[in-house]
């Protein structure tokens, strides 16, 4: 609890300055990333995101986790929220360690164990529900979503903004909380997933350019509409800045809508 | 970087404030209980005096303190109330920095269903009512000058407003206040008026549509607006008309028409269109039967027509456009590389018209879909390449399908047992065309497709395939899928007959199949197969056998315990009954006319009187079927204990099959005899029928035979049997010398007593019922 105790500092104006500066610099945009099964394409995200130092969970809107099999008709099947990335690992090395090494199942859930403990399902998330437990597990881009409420949505799929605009819509928004939903259409294979990661990172970073930009300004807001054009905000810059983001990445189209948690 | 130009009297700077604060905050969050007492803490410090970090953190952190949803609305009602009077300093301090605003109206549209279930409970407490009411005030009156951000934390709150102050039809989830509603404020509250609060709530709700009936291209609000629109339909009837109305009169695709389509704007044309087609998709997907759903429909599919049309004049006007690069490239490769055009030859085995009319070798281009072009730019486009088209190249090229053809019809001719290339429409012709070889992983690509394809069949996507085909120029050589018709409405008589129909069609393959007994025996003598026994299956094989035996158990068994569903409705029997064949009961159930069983038995039975000499087995083995299915119906009533009645087939059907076979009955038809004796119950019904034979002295001794075999050989029907041969003896003179001699033996003493009775005048009463 911060003191009000008085005693005038000697340079605090200039260090406020400062930390000011230094605590909108080291403002972070808070991340959510989604696909079907929180497996390939959102946790590819997930993972590079954390890397990037960005706060950030992931979900899958499918049914159930779903896995290549040995065959077409015989997917692995399990269940979000209830099985582990490491379980998961060990069922399928136990299965065939050929076959999933061969397909890079295993590779792909020996990365997704170090992230986080297991795939989670965007319809089952309580938004807003504290996410301190995560940062204790050490999960990878924790720090900074432990209130569990991300300003940035990015789907990996449309179906899956789809899911995810109607859940919202759903809910009835009860947190108030604007969040931008964008989808990023990525196929499910590896590589494209991992070209996605780079291309999700590369948005974060514009966007969180803007917001930085928007955090430094300090001053009126509201009878300077004047002005506005000049000095647009965050929330309106999104859509230049995803169209900017588009123009770098052509093959991966993208859908944007301001929606409510 | 501005000066916030307060000074802090704090000796702690302002980071080191911020990082106490936020240890609070990690407190809070691990343990919800400290909620109260750490926002009251922070009070103090984050109040318009504070410097502006503080501010922006502090109301921040009071929008998320009133909407996490770890707290219950009794503890979110506390820290409401106790936080009303900063937040109303925040949102009333002239010049507030934006963030700070923004965190405080989303405080506040959290806040105002707490505060007014909590007035409700304690309209003592004016001063709060008093703080809210400012606080909404204030907000209403800076939502129009406000920078977007600020504006669309305006739209949601006045969406809360509203939804606090309309009457509730109860649909919604009940926390967060969003079950807060007009229901809960009793008629004479001594602060809220009912009437005013409803009024107050529709005008601002028309307030909120302006956005739409305007057409606005503010996309932000617009998103912002529609994103917020859900509950408010779904849950508060009063507004449902009022949102749909302005809804459907938007027009999503207006800015597309009005300004340039710059990358910009395709963002925001697509955000616009595609957020209204998910809120009306959304509404109808959980209100199919809403009176407006008609007008939803026809929205969406105009608008899903105006997009395909709009995208599709953007290509005509600028074919270099980004969305299209790779579909452009693709052609004019095509148009620089007018390489001397080869023809190659065409392979051996069968071709599908379309690969004989390919001259490309370019697997993009045959691969593309012709028919996904409107027919009138497929003609343009036809007509501008004539005109354009170097003469000799055509000749070639039309000379070049020529010669193919009549290669094709030369190998024909060569061969005249080889298959002519039947498959000849385009449309429907496998187009062989491996997408992108470049990025194709062996390994993970069939993987990925089942994954799709079931997830995909999981969520029931809403996606109109439209939507991909601008997607990029891979999509271009895919045909798009097929979607068949929906089937006509089926009333109850077109469905009867429909299922006439089916039963009829099961009937079709009996003409074609091997006969399974051999013939060499002729008819009825004919010889059972060896695998005939206790563990035979029902049906190993496709030959008539087999498939008679599926036919009679579809007849008995498909349908058994349906037919009688209809007369015992609700009876807890008859819905055990059928729990397996949920599925098919309603449309069964609901059949006018003969139930499909009974029109599969009756098609049997002219089945088997067709031929009825050969197929006696056939009968024989149906009426098992038949019987069989009647012990099951009757133990399961007696276990149920219902009081209702099975429909049972058996007698009813045996009786037709006796009636049937003796119009038919010559001397030398000793089926007869094996066909009674076979048959697995026998009352006095079917037996008295036997008297009709004794009529023709031709067929007495064969009617009376075949009683004296079951007299002999089915002790159960012996006595039934013996009574029946003891009526003919009465009734017909001419049969009375045979009867007599098997009822010396069977019953001795029966005569004498009968010619006793004769000569008195006085007939037994058993016989009595059948005297003609």
């Amino acid at each position: 609890m911060a003191s009000t105790d008085a005693s005038a500092g000697s340079s605090a104006a200039a260090a406020q300055n400062e930390q000011q500066n230094c605590a909108a610099a080291g403002f972070k945009l808070k991340f959510c990333t989604v696909c079907a099964s929180n497996q390939n394409r959102s946790m590819e995200g997930h993972l590079r995101l954390a890397q990037a130092n960005y706060p950030v969970i992931s979900f899958g809107t499918g049914s159930l986790v779903r896995l290549p099999g040995p065959t077409q008709s015989q997917p692995n099947v399990y269940k979000f929220n209830q099985t582990s990335y490491d379980s998961i690992y060990r069922e399928l090395e136990a299965k065939d360690p050929r076959l999933y090494q061969a397909n890079g199942l295993l590779n792909m859930l020996g990365r997704n164990r170090a992230i986080k403990w297991g795939p989670e399902r965007w319809q089952d998330w309580q938004i807003g529900a504290p996410r301190v437990k995560q940062l204790d597990q050490k999960d990878q881009g924790a720090a900074g979503m432990e209130a569990g409420v991300p300003d940035i949505v990015i789907t990996c799929e449309e179906r899956c903004w789809d899911a995810v605009v109607d859940d919202l819509m759903h809910r009835g928004a009860p947190l108030n909380r604007p969040v931008h939903v964008i989808n990023i259409d990525i196929r499910d294979n590896h590589r494209d997933a991992s070209i996605g990661g780079s291309a999700i990172v590369d948005l974060a970073d514009s966007l969180n350019k803007v917001a930085v930009e928007e955090r430094e300004r300090v001053g009126p807001a509201v009878f300077d509409a004047g002005g506005a054009a000049s000095r647009a905000t965050f929330d309106e810059r999104v859509p230049e800045v995803l169209s900017e983001w588009q123009e770098r990445w052509p093959d991966l189209p993208a859908t944007w809508t301001l929606a409510w948690f | 970087m501005a000066a916030d130009g307060t000074s802090s009297s704090s000796a702690l700077s302002v980071a080191e404030q911020l990082e106490q604060l936020n240890a609070a905050r990690k407190l809070v969050l691990e343990n919800s209980t400290y909620y109260a007492q750490i926002v009251k803490g922070v009070l103090p410090i984050i109040g318009p005096q504070a410097p502006v970090e503080l501010r922006r953190w502090g109301a921040e952190f009071l929008a998320e303190s009133l909407a996490t949803p770890v707290l219950s609305m009794g503890e979110k009602e506390g820290i409401a109330v106790t936080v009303l009077e900063t937040l109303r300093h925040l949102i009333e301090a002239p010049s507030e920095d934006a963030i700070v605003l923004k965190a405080s109206i989303a405080a506040a549209a959290s806040a105002y269903p707490v505060v007014v279930r909590w007035i409700i409970n304690n309209a003592w407490n004016k001063e709060s009512w008093e703080n809210m009411s400012a606080i909404k005030s204030r907000i209403l009156r800076i939502w129009d000058g406000a920078l977007a951000p600020v504006k669309i934390c305006c739209i949601k709150f006045a969406q809360r407003v509203v939804l606090a102050q309309t009457v509730s039809n109860g649909m919604e989830h009940k926390h967060n206040g969003l079950d807060v509603s007009l229901n809960m404020i009793p008629e004479n509250h001594s602060c809220l008026d009912r009437r005013q609060l409803e009024a107050e709530a529709i005008g601002l709700l028309d307030r909120t549509l302006g956005i739409l009936q305007d057409n606005s291209s503010d996309v932000l609000l617009v998103d912002a607006t529609i994103n917020c629109l859900s509950i408010l339909a779904r849950t508060r009837p009063g507004t449902t008309n009022r949102i749909l109305n302005a809804v459907l009169n938007f027009n999503p695709l207006r800015l597309a028409t009005s300004s340039p389509m710059t990358p910009k704007t395709k963002v925001l044309v697509r955000s616009l269109e595609k957020t209204t087609r998910m809120f009306l998709a959304h509404l109808l997907r959980r209100e199919p039967n809403h009176p407006m759903a008609g007008r939803i429909q026809q929205y969406l599919e105009k608008l899903m027509r105006q997009r395909a049309e709009l995208y599709d004049e953007a290509n005509r006007k600028r074919p270099a456009d980004q969305v299209l690069s790779a579909a452009a490239d693709a052609k004019r490769q095509r148009m620089d590389g007018a390489a001397p055009l080869t023809i190659p030859p065409l392979g051996p085995g069968p071709h599908t018209l379309a690969k004989i009319f390919t001259l490309t070798d370019n697997l993009g281009l045959q691969g593309f879909d012709v028919t996904q072009l409107p027919a009138e730019l497929a003609a343009k486009i036809a007509v501008r390449t004539l005109e354009g088209m170097d003469q000799r190249v055509l000749d070639f090229a039309v000379n070049g399908v020529r010669d193919r053809l009549a290669t094709l019809s030369a190998a024909a001719t060569a061969a005249p047992s080889a298959e002519p290339p039947a498959v000849l429409n385009a449309a429907t012709a496998p187009l062989g065309v491996d997408e992108d070889d470049d990025d194709y992983e062996p390994d993970l690509t069939p993987a990925e497709d089942t994954e799709q394809i079931l997830n995909k069949l999981d969520n029931a996507p809403p996606e109109e395939p439209v939507g991909h085909a601008l997607d990029g120029g891979a999509t271009l050589a895919a045909l798009g899928p097929f979607k068949l018709p929906p089937p006509p409405a089926l009333d109850p008589d077109t469905a009867a007959q429909l299922s006439q129909a089916a039963a009829s069609r099961v009937f079709a393959p009996l003409a074609s199949l091997k006969d399974g007994a051999s013939s060499s025996g002729g008819g009825a003598a004919a010889v059972r197969r060896p695998k005939a026994g206790i563990n035979r299956l029902a049906a190993a094989s496709f030959d008539r056998d087999s498939w008679l035996t599926v036919i009679t158990r579809l007849a008995t068994r498909s349908t058994a315990g349906l037919d009688d569903e209809e007369d015992e409705d609700g009876d807890d029997g008859g819905e055990a009954r059928i729990k397996a064949e949920e599925g098919t009961t309603t449309s069964l159930g609901r059949l006018r006319g003969p139930s499909l069983g009974d029109a599969i038995r009756e098609m049997l039975y002219n089945y088997i009187l067709e031929d009825w000499r050969r197929r006696i087995d056939v009968a024989v083995a149906w009426l098992c079927e038949e019987w069989y299915c009647d012990q099951v119906a009757k133990r399961r009533r007696r276990s149920s204990a219902s009081a209702g009645d099975v429909t049972l087939h058996y007698e009813k059907w045996a009786l037709r099959v006796v009636d049937g076979l003796l119009s038919y009955v010559t001397a030398q038809d000793k089926v007869l005899t094996r066909f009674l004796a076979e048959i697995p119950e026998l009352n006095r019904a079917m037996l008295s029928r036997l008297k009709g034979l004794c009529a023709d002295p031709t067929t007495v001794q064969l009617a009376l035979t075949s009683l004296l075999y079951l007299v002999m050989m089915r002790p159960p029907v012996r006595e039934a049997a013996l009574d029946v041969v003891g009526e003919i003896w009465t009734e017909f003179e001419d049969a009375r010398p045979l009867a007599a001699k098997y009822l010396a033996k069977w019953r001795p003493g029966f005569i004498e007593s009968q010619a006793r009775a004769l000569e008195s005048g006085a007939l037994p009463a058993n016989a009595m019922a059948v005297a003609t």
